[in-house]
């Protein structure tokens, strides 16, 4: 290089330019690696909705804990976002109507909110990558919770929590009164209630014989002895209202008659401020046909005064055959996701036999996989294998019409509801009321 | 300087009303939305409203709720007011007492209320037991003997309003005595006026305008009340705690009606309109 030519080079890259110029490659080049990796970040994200079973910090940590194993083994990284029950069913809803959506949910209402979405939102279809993911279904879940994640023939994802309920029983109250086990059947639950319900001398009730479940929604408490009775609500293929019919006046009958023959259940049991747990472990309630598995487990941890005074049965033996009411969550894809494969691989991974013993170990809830109810984490305890043993008996409380979600709304102006306190609590003529439910319903699913 | 707020106002306030009202005028039934999509169907959801004996039920309910509400709770924050402002030896402390409701998330109260008045377990209910006022124990919530027009469980719901409202109504009011001149009281205690006289044609009339503003704020929040009535009773017993804002929630959310429930909603919004343009109007004058 000549020196006139390094002359008029040094004079033009000067030190403050180059300091400049340097300066802006570097912030170039790190802009650029930065917009690079994030937008690689971003591909290995996915979003999880879940909501919390107990406690949501710990919830969330144990989420978070199988996410960065998973991380670990993928390099997707799954973030999680709990999402409160009370805003729960109103979040699914609005993701079906193309509302904010994650990749992956943790889902229930498939029937509804699939419907609802009509195969753009919500919900969406995983069927054509069921072979691929997950092969072996049918030997390692239970059939019933299957039902569960099947809407007009396509599969939506995996059924991971089960909603079971069996009996339940205040032992000392039973032995007090001369019973040395729980209720058979119909017949028995009716002369236990009976002689279990406690009055004081001006006549208050101070200890209820009976009560028909600890659902909050009414309509699920009287769903377990429509079965019972040999009832359905609605044809298999989810277009005619079945609720006008023998099964339905048996059931109604004997409820009405344990409310106001009996007088051994409470007949405000529909109102929203009844609150049969707080009963039961008041010592205010003796027995209850229908208790949510996970209301059962909290009395361990939160009740241990009424320890050893409790015992859980199979669901009684009804004019037909006996029937427990039992529901599943289910992890699945939403409609908008682009991250179909890192969604899936997230649901194979929490579907893995450990995974799922990890999260039944730490909800105590009942789990449709197979090997993980056959664990010893679920033979510990008598309860525990009541509840296994009630799976036996499981009864889908799904039905396959999207306007399922509203018929069984528990809530004055639900079709069900109406029905039942119109004949339980009010006492209407009951042909007329099922006439009348039987209309309405079948409206509803006409709808769709 | 204004824009932001104007903004906000737009998009939070206005908006959502405007789009209710554009949805109360369509078919807007979820369950149909794939099928049929959301026909403009013009007044037809409104007539179906009307003609619904619940919609009825909670507009009467509504109206009654408000009038026990806002009169009760008014009548008592005169007097909680008077009292918090007289000078004794720990004021401070019992003001702030007086406000400890006002802590208390309206969910939260209601759930203890819920409690106070469980039928079986209620200890107001043992308390009468015990003193002998009643043998037989109270159903707050659930009896559906009405007397007049309020039954028992309107009764215990506005019980928990006005427990709720009672310290805001107070503290409103006690602002408002605070700013009434003394020496209009010395002169009066000099011509011999006792202290309802006082109360009666001093105070209450000085304190109108914060009353006039007060009650309109009190009715507006008593249309369009929610949390109380929906956590204690979800509107029953039979409806007779059930008000147009939880009917609208369950037409949207329960039943998947969007459309039936915007219509409702159009109609508290009618409810409360006028209330809100006088209020606003007449802000609007003392400014200028």
């Amino acid at each position: 290089m000549s020196d006139a030519l390094s002359k008029a080079l040094r004079k033009k890259i000067n030190r403050r330019r180059f300091l400049k110029g340097s300066a802006a490659t570097v912030g170039g080049l790190y802009l650029g690696a930065q917009t690079l990796g994030s937008a690689h970040a971003q591909a290995k994200n996915i979003e999880f909705w879940s909501q919390p079973y107990g406690d949501s910090i710990a919830w969330k940590r144990l989420l978070d804990g199988l996410a960065k194993s998973f991380q670990e083994e993928t390099d997707i990284s799954p973030r999680t976002e709990i999402i409160n029950w009370p805003n729960a069913g109103q979040t699914w809803l609005l993701a079906a109507q193309g509302g904010a959506h994650p990749d992956v949910g943790d889902m229930y209402w498939l029937h509804s909110n699939a419907g609802i979405g009509a195969g753009k939102n919500g919900p969406m279809p995983i069927t054509e990558y069921k072979e691929t993911y997950f092969p072996d279904l049918e030997e390692r879940f239970f059939e019933g919770a299957l039902v569960d994640v099947y809407w007009n023939g396509d599969f939506y994802g995996i059924p991971w929590r089960g909603d079971i309920r069996p009996q339940i029983v205040r032992t000392d109250f039973l032995a007090e009164a001369g019973f040395d086990r729980a209720p058979e059947n119909w017949q028995e639950i009716s002369e236990y209630a009976k002689a279990l319900t406690v009055r004081d001398s001006s006549g208050n009730v101070t200890r209820w014989g009976f009560n028909f479940g600890f659902a909050s929604n009414a309509v699920q408490q009287l769903m377990p002895y429509y079965w019972q009775a040999g009832g359905e609500f609605m044809s298999e293929d989810g277009k005619t209202a079945t609720i006008d019919n023998d099964a339905m006046r048996e059931t109604l009958t004997w409820m009405r008659d344990m409310v106001w023959i009996q007088q051994a259940v409470d007949p405000n049991f529909m109102e929203a401020s009844a609150s049969p747990l707080d009963d039961f472990v008041a010592g205010t309630l003796a027995m209850s046909g229908s208790i949510p598995d996970n209301n059962v487990r909290r009395f361990e941890a939160e009740f241990p005064e009424i320890n050893g005074l409790w015992e859980l049965e199979i669901p009684p033996m009804g004019p037909q055959n006996r029937a427990a009411y039992s529901g599943a969550g289910y992890w699945g894809l939403l409609y908008g996701t682009e991250k179909i494969e890192e969604s899936l691989q997230w649901i194979q991974f929490l579907a893995r036999d450990e995974n799922m013993q990890t999260i039944t170990e730490y909800t105590a809830g009942v789990s449709p996989n197979k090997h993980v109810m056959q664990s010893s984490f679920w033979k510990d305890r008598d309860w525990k294998i009541k509840i296994t043993e009630t799976l036996e008996f499981a009864h889908t409380s799904q039905y396959p019409s999207p306007a399922w979600a509203t018929i069984s709304a528990g809530e004055p102006g639900g079709i069900v509801y109406d029905l039942m306190f119109n004949v339980i609590v009010k006492q209407n003529d009951m042909n007329e009321a099922i006439a009348t439910a039987q209309a309405r319903m079948q409206a509803e699913l006409d709808k769709v | 300087m204004v824009a932001p707020a104007l903004i906000v106002s737009l998009l939070l306030g206005i908006y959502p009303v405007l789009d209710t009202f554009r949805m109360s005028l369509l078919q807007y039934d979820l369950l149909r939305i794939a099928k049929d999509g959301t026909p403009f169907v013009g007044v037809q959801n409104y007539l179906e409203v009307l003609k619904n004996p619940q919609f009825i039920q909670a507009f009467v309910n509504t109206i009654l709720f408000t009038l026990i509400a806002v009169t009760v709770v008014t009548t008592l924050g005169l007097i909680v007011s008077q009292l918090l402002n007289l000078e004794f030896r720990g004021r401070g402390i019992v003001r702030v007492i007086a406000m400890i409701p006002w802590f208390i998330p309206p969910v939260v109260a209601s759930m203890i209320w819920l409690w106070m008045f469980q039928t079986d377990r209620s200890p107001i209910n043992q308390v009468l037991r015990e003193t002998g006022l009643i043998s037989s124990n109270i159903q707050f919530l659930t009896d559906t003997r009405s007397f007049a027009f309020f039954s028992i469980p309107m009764i215990a719901v506005s019980i928990v309003r006005v427990w709720g409202g009672l310290p805001f109504v107070s503290l409103f009011l006690l602002a408002g005595l605070q700013a009434l001149p003394k020496d209009i009281y010395e002169a009066a205690k000099i011509d011999g006026a006792g202290q309802l006289q006082r109360f009666f044609l001093i105070t209450l009339p000085l304190l109108r305008p914060v009353l006039g503003i007060l009650l309109i704020l009190l009715t507006l929040g008593g249309l369009g009340h929610f949390d109380i009535n929906y956590v204690m009773t979800k509107g029953g017993p039979q409806g007779l705690t059930n008000l147009l804002s939880i009917l609208s929630y369950q037409q949207a959310f329960i039943f998947f009606r969007f459309d039936l429930a915007s219509a409702v909603s159009t109609l508290i919004v009618l409810l409360t309109a006028p209330l809100a343009i006088y209020y606003i109007v007449n802000q609007v004058k003392d400014q200028s």
